[in-house]
C-alpha cells in the first residue's frame, strides 16, 4: 500500500521536473515562423558554446532568444506561481476552493498594475503597485469574512465583493486613462504572455523565483497551518507570523505574475486539486509538484493559444474556459464532502 | 480662390438650411434602414469621423452635441471647426451617450459608430430620433460612400459630390507617379504599427494600397467583427519581413508608446529588412476614424515615401494646407496640425 | 511537573471562569467535572493557552505559561481537542507528525527522529501500522486516539485532554482513559481531563475538580471531596453514592 503510493509519489516527482523542461523545448519549436527542429538545435547550442560552427541565419537567433524564450519562461514561472499560491492559500484558509483569483489577489494586483502603468508610466515596475493591492485584496476579504475564513461560501462571497471593487476601481482607471494609454491597457487584462520582454521578466522572475522558493521551504508548515488558528498555536506555531508571512509571498508571486501578463485565473484551483487527487493532502508533495505542474499547463495553453490560431488569443480566455467548467464540479462537490 | 468657393458653398448652404425637404431613407455601415425627416437642423454626433465629415460638408453650424474624443483628445478639431469646442458633450470615454443630456439637446438625427452593434438601436429607443451608424473602416470606398450618405441626409448632396470628385482627382493623380500600377510583388510590403502597440495592425488600410505598398497584414480576419485591426504575435512580423514599417503618429510625440525610435531599437527586431534599412517612419494612420482631409495628405505622403528611393525628405506643408482649405475652407490647418505632432523630426528619427 | 493556577479570569460574552487558586499533580490524573457550561473546556483551554487569559497566571513548575515562546510552551503543555480539525484528508501518519511543530523550524521539514517520535506514538496508543490510513476515514474512538498520539509526539509533560471519551462506546471509552491512565502512572505524566461522564471520573481519576457556573466548587481525591451533597449543589439533581465490592459507584 504504501510502497505504491510512494512509487507514484516518486514517478509524479520525476514528471514534475522533465515535463515542464520537455514542454520548453517543444514550446521553442511552436511559432508563427517556421524554424526546423535541426536549426532550433544548432542555434541553442551556438548561442550555449559561442565557439561551435555558426548557427543559422540571425533571425533564428532573435526568435528563439528575445520572442519566444521570454514568454516560454514567463508561462513557466506564472504557472508555477499561480499553482503554488493556490496551494498555499487553500492550505492557510483551510478552504480548497479559495486561491488567487477567488481571493479577489488577481484583481486587486490588476487594478494594481493597472494604475502604475497609466499614471506613473512604463518607467515604474508595475509589479509594486500589484504587489500593494493584491495585499490590499487578501486582507480586504479576511476582513470582510471575519472569523469564519474556513468556511467555503464566506470567503467566496468575500472575494466576489473584494473582486467587483477592484474591476470597478480599474473601470475607473480606465475612464481617467487618455485612449492611447487605454489602449495597451485593455489588451493587457485580457491576460496575455506575448508583450513579456526581458525587461520585464528582470524584476518578475526573481520576484517568482524567490517567493515560490520560500513557499516551498514552508510546505510542511503549511500542513500544520491547514488544522487551524487555534490548533496550530497550541502546537507551538507563530500563527499569527506565519499566516502573514504566507499571504504576503503569494500575494506577492501573484502579483509580480499578473502585473506582466494581466489576470489568468483558475491555474491555483486546478493544479494543486490534481496534485492532491494523485498524492493525498500533504503539502509537502503537493507544493513543489503544483509549481511544476503549474508551470507544464500555463505553458502548455499558452503553446496552444500560440500554435491553434494565426493571431493571438488570450490565454486567460483559454484558461477560465477550462478552469470554470473544473470550478463548478467542484463547488457540486464540496457540498458533499464539507457540509 | 478655394476658400471664396467655400465660402460661396457655405452661403448656399445656408440658404437651403431650414427648407423643408422630401424625407429621404438611407442605409447604414450596420445594414440599418433608416428613414430620415426632410429637415434635419440639429445633429447630435458620436463617431468623429462623421462630425468632421459634417464640418466638411458645410453642416458643422447644425451640430448640437459633439463626443468625448473629440472635446478631449483630438489635436486637429479645434483647428478645423474652432466652434466645435464650445458644443455641449453627449458622451464619455467610452462613447456611452449622455441619454438626458441628449434628450435635452431635442437633437433630429443621432449619428453613432457601427462598431457598438446595439448603440444605434439602444439609442433610438430611447430617444425616439432616427440614429445611423457609419464609418469607413480604413476604406476609401467606405468614406466616400460616407460623404455621399451624409451629404443626402443634410442636403448637400452638391458639396458632397464635389468633395468626392476632389477626393478621387487627387487620388489619381497620386497614381499617376506612385508604383500602384506596378505588379503587386514589385510594390514594397509595408507594415502598419497602429494604435498604441507594435502588434496590431489594420487588416485594411487603402492609403498603403493607394499609394503603391502592400499591406501586410491584408486579409488577416480582424480581432472581432467590426473591428479595424487584427494582433498578431510579434513573431509574424518576422515572417513577414515587411520592406517599410509604419508607425502611427497621429498624435503628440508623449503619447506614442511607440515610436520610431523604439522600433529601430528593438533587439527583437533588428534582423528585419526594413530596420536594417532604416525604413521605419511615422505615418498619420487612424484611430477608429478617418479625417477626410488628412487622410487624402496622407495618402500623398505615402506615396512619396513607398516611391523608389523615396523618403522623409520632402515638404508637404503646402499641398496639405490646400486640401484642408479645400475641405474645411479654412488656412494653414495641417502646417498647425504638423506643429502639434512634430512633423518635422519624423524626418530625422 | 506540577501546574498551578492562579487568580485566573477569563470571560467570554456573559459568561465569566474564575479560578483563584488550583494545582494539578504531577502523575496523577484530574478529572474537571461539573454540569454543561461550568467552564470546563474554556478552563482547559486557558491552561493550554489556546485562549488567552484574561488576568491570572499558568504556572508550569513554577515558569508563567504567558512568558513563553509558542514552542517553548507546546513543549511543555499538549491539548487533545474532541475532534480533529481537518479540511484536508491528512494520513494518520502525517497527521501525528503536526505534534512536533514546536520542534521544527518554519523552513523545514520533520526529519527522521521527528518520524520516529510519530510512530512511537502510535504504537504506544495502539494504532501501529495505521500511518498510511486517511484520518477522515477511521472510527471515531480511532481518531481521538490519533489525536493522543499527536500530543505524545508533540512530547510535553502536561497533557490536557477535552472530553477524550464523549460520543464513544463503553468498550472505546475504557480504552481511551485506560490509555489516559498509563500516561499518567507509567509516563509520569500531568493529565487534566474534562469529563461529562461522572462515573469515568470516579473510576480513572486520582483528582477531581467540580466547577460550576465558572467558579471552583471544590477540588481534591474523591475520597476526600465526593459526597451526595456536593453532587447536589453541582448537579442539582439527586444521586446516590453506593459501594459495590469496595468501589463507589454514583447511582441516579
Amino acid at each position: 500500500m504504501s510502497g505504491r503510493h510512494d512509487s507514484r509519489t516518486a514517478a509524479l516527482t520525476v514528471l514534475a521536473v522533465v515535463l515542464p523542461l520537455a514542454l520548453l523545448v517543444l514550446a521553442l519549436n511552436v511559432g508563427a515562423y517556421r524554424i526546423p527542429p535541426k536549426a532550433v538545435f544548432t542555434t541553442i547550442v551556438g548561442a550555449v558554446f559561442p565557439g561551435a560552427p555558426e548557427a543559422g541565419p540571425s533571425p533564428y537567433a532573435d526568435i528563439l532568444f528575445r520572442i519566444r524564450l521570454p514568454r516560454l519562461l514567463l508561462a513557466l514561472f506564472a504557472g508555477a506561481a499561480l499553482a503554488v499560491s493556490g496551494a498555499s492559500l487553500q492550505a492557510l484558509f483551510r478552504n480548497p476552493l479559495v486561491f488567487e483569483f477567488s481571493l479577489g489577489i488577481s484583481h486587486g494586483a490588476a487594478f494594481g498594475a493597472a494604475l502604475s502603468l497609466v499614471f506613473l508610466g512604463r518607467s515604474v515596475p508595475p509589479q509594486a503597485a500589484a504587489f500593494v493591492f493584491a495585499l490590499v485584496a487578501v486582507l480586504l476579504v479576511v476582513a470582510i469574512a471575519g472569523r469564519s475564513p474556513s468556511q467555503v461560501v464566506t470567503v467566496l462571497l468575500s472575494g466576489v465583493i473584494v473582486s467587483a471593487l477592484f474591476q470597478a476601481l480599474l473601470s475607473m482607471v480606465e475612464v481617467f486613462a487618455d485612449p492611447y494609454a487605454l489602449q495597451s491597457l485593455v489588451f493587457w487584462l485580457m491576460g496575455s504572455l506575448g508583450q513579456a520582454t526581458w525587461g520585464d521578466l528582470a524584476v518578475t522572475l526573481p520576484v517568482i523565483g524567490a517567493g515560490v522558493a520560500v513557499l516551498v521551504l514552508m510546505r510542511w508548515r503549511l500542513n500544520v497551518l491547514s488544522l487551524g488558528e487555534d490548533e496550530a498555536r497550541s502546537l507551538g506555531v507563530d500563527t499569527r507570523r506565519d499566516k502573514v508571512l504566507v499571504i504576503a509571498l503569494a500575494a506577492l508571486i501573484t502579483a509580480a505574475a499578473t502585473a506582466v501578463m494581466g489576470v489568468v485565473s483558475w491555474i491555483g484551483l486546478i493544479v494543486p486539486h490534481l496534485v492532491r487527487l494523485a498524492v493525498g493532502a500533504d503539502n509537502r508533495k503537493v507544493v513543489p509538484l503544483s509549481a511544476g505542474f503549474g508551470a507544464s499547463l500555463l505553458l502548455l495553453a499558452d503553446t496552444i493559444a500560440r500554435g491553434a490560431a494565426p493571431f493571438e488569443i488570450p490565454v486567460g480566455i483559454l484558461t477560465s474556459i477550462v478552469g470554470i467548467p473544473f470550478f463548478i464540479v467542484l463547488l457540486k462537490r464540496s457540498g458533499r464532502v464539507w457540509q | 480662390m478655394r476658400a471664396l468657393v467655400a465660402a460661396a458653398l457655405l452661403l448656399a448652404g445656408a440658404a437651403a438650411h431650414g427648407q423643408d425637404r422630401a424625407a429621404v431613407t438611407v442605409v447604414d455601415s450596420l445594414g440599418r434602414t433608416v428613414p430620415v425627416p426632410g429637415r434635419v437642423d440639429r445633429i447630435i454626433s458620436l463617431e468623429p469621423e462623421i462630425t468632421r465629415i459634417l464640418v466638411a460638408l458645410g453642416a458643422g453650424e447644425r451640430l448640437v452635441g459633439i463626443d468625448y474624443f473629440l472635446r478631449h483628445h483630438d489635436h486637429l478639431f479645434p483647428l478645423v471647426f474652432p466652434k466645435g469646442s464650445s458644443l455641449p458633450l453627449v458622451s464619455n470615454q467610452a462613447q456611452e451617450l449622455a441619454v438626458e443630456e441628449a434628450v435635452r439637446l431635442r437633437p433630429d438625427i443621432v449619428f453613432s459608430s457601427p462598431s457598438e452593434f446595439r448603440l444605434a438601436e439602444s439609442i433610438e429607443r430611447k430617444l425616439d430620433v432616427p440614429v445611423v451608424a457609419l464609418a469607413s473602416m480604413g476604406r476609401f470606398d467606405g468614406l466616400l460612400g460616407e460623404i455621399r450618405t451624409l451629404g443626402r441626409i443634410v442636403g448637400r448632396e452638391e458639396r458632397a459630390a464635389a468633395l468626392i470628385a476632389y477626393f478621387e482627382e487627387t487620388l489619381r493623380s497620386v497614381g499617376r507617379d506612385s508604383p500602384s500600377g506596378r505588379p503587386a510583388e514589385s510594390r514594397p510590403s509595408v507594415y502598419l504599427a497602429f494604435w498604441g502597440s507594435l502588434v496590431r495592425t489594420p487588416v485594411s488600410y487603402d492609403p498603403v494600397v493607394a499609394a503603391g505598398g502592400r499591406n501586410s497584414a491584408s486579409g488577416l480576419l480582424p480581432d472581432h467583427l467590426g473591428a479595424p485591426g487584427a494582433t498578431i504575435p510579434l513573431e509574424k512580423l518576422l515572417v513577414w519581413d515587411p520592406d517599410v514599417i509604419l508607425v502611427q503618429g497621429n498624435y503628440p510625440p508623449e503619447d506614442r508608446r511607440v515610436s520610431v525610435g523604439s522600433v529601430l531599437r528593438d533587439p527583437r527586431l533588428a534582423s528585419l529588412r526594413a530596420v536594417r534599412s532604416g525604413r521605419v517612419h511615422y505615418t498619420f494612420g487612424y484611430w477608429y476614424w478617418w479625417d477626410p482631409a488628412l487622410v487624402l495628405v496622407e495618402t500623398v505622403y505615402l506615396s512619396r515615401l513607398l516611391r523608389p528611393g523615396g523618403g522623409p525628405g520632402f515638404d508637404l506643408a503646402a499641398e496639405g494646407d490646400a486640401v484642408f482649405e479645400e475641405f474645411y475652407g479654412v488656412e494653414g490647418a495641417f502646417s498647425a496640425l504638423c506643429r502639434i505632432l512634430a512633423c518635422h523630426e519624423w524626418k530625422t528619427r | 511537573m506540577k501546574v498551578r493556577v492562579e487568580g485566573l479570569a477569563f470571560s467570554y460574552g456573559a459568561f465569566t471562569l474564575r479560578i483563584p487558586r488550583l494545582t494539578f499533580a504531577e502523575g496523577r490524573v484530574t478529572a474537571l467535572v461539573g454540569p454543561n457550561g461550568a467552564g470546563k473546556s474554556t478552563l482547559l483551554k486557558c491552561l493550554a493557552s489556546v485562549v488567552p487569559t484574561a488576568r491570572g497566571a499558568v504556572l508550569v513548575d513554577g515558569r508563567d505559561l504567558a512568558g513563553l515562546a509558542g514552542r517553548d510552551r507546546a513543549r511543555l503543555v499538549g491539548y487533545v481537542p474532541q475532534e480533529p480539525s481537518l479540511t484536508f484528508n491528512f494520513s494518520v501518519l502525517d497527521f501525528v507528525l503536526t505534534g512536533r511543530a514546536a520542534f521544527i523550524p518554519v523552513f523545514s521539514s520533520p526529519a527522521r527522529p521527528d518520524v520516529e517520535a510519530a510512530l512511537e506514538a502510535l504504537r504506544f496508543v495502539g494504532l501501529d501500522g495505521f500511518g498510511d490510513r486517511p484520518v477522515l476515514e477511521l472510527s471515531s474512538g480511532e481518531r481521538r486516539l490519533v489525536l493522543i498520539a499527536r500530543t505524545l509526539a508533540q512530547q510535553p509533560t502536561v497533557l490536557l485532554l477535552d472530553e477524550p471519551t464523549s460520543f464513544l462506546d463503553p468498550r472505546h471509552e475504557t480504552e481511551v482513559m485506560e490509555l489516559v491512565k498509563r500516561l499518567a502512572a507509567d509516563m509520569g505524566k500531568t493529565i487534566v481531563v474534562s469529563l461529562h461522564a461522572l462515573d469515568m471520573a470516579l473510576k480513572f481519576a486520582d483528582d477531581m475538580v467540580f466547577l460550576k457556573g465558572g467558579a471552583l466548587v471544590a477540588a481534591g481525591t474523591p475520597d476526600e471531596v465526593l459526597d451526595e451533597a456536593l453532587l447536589r449543589a453541582v448537579y442539582d439533581v439527586a444521586m446516590d453514592i453506593r459501594n459495590v465490592d469496595g468501589k463507589r459507584v454514583i447511582v441516579r
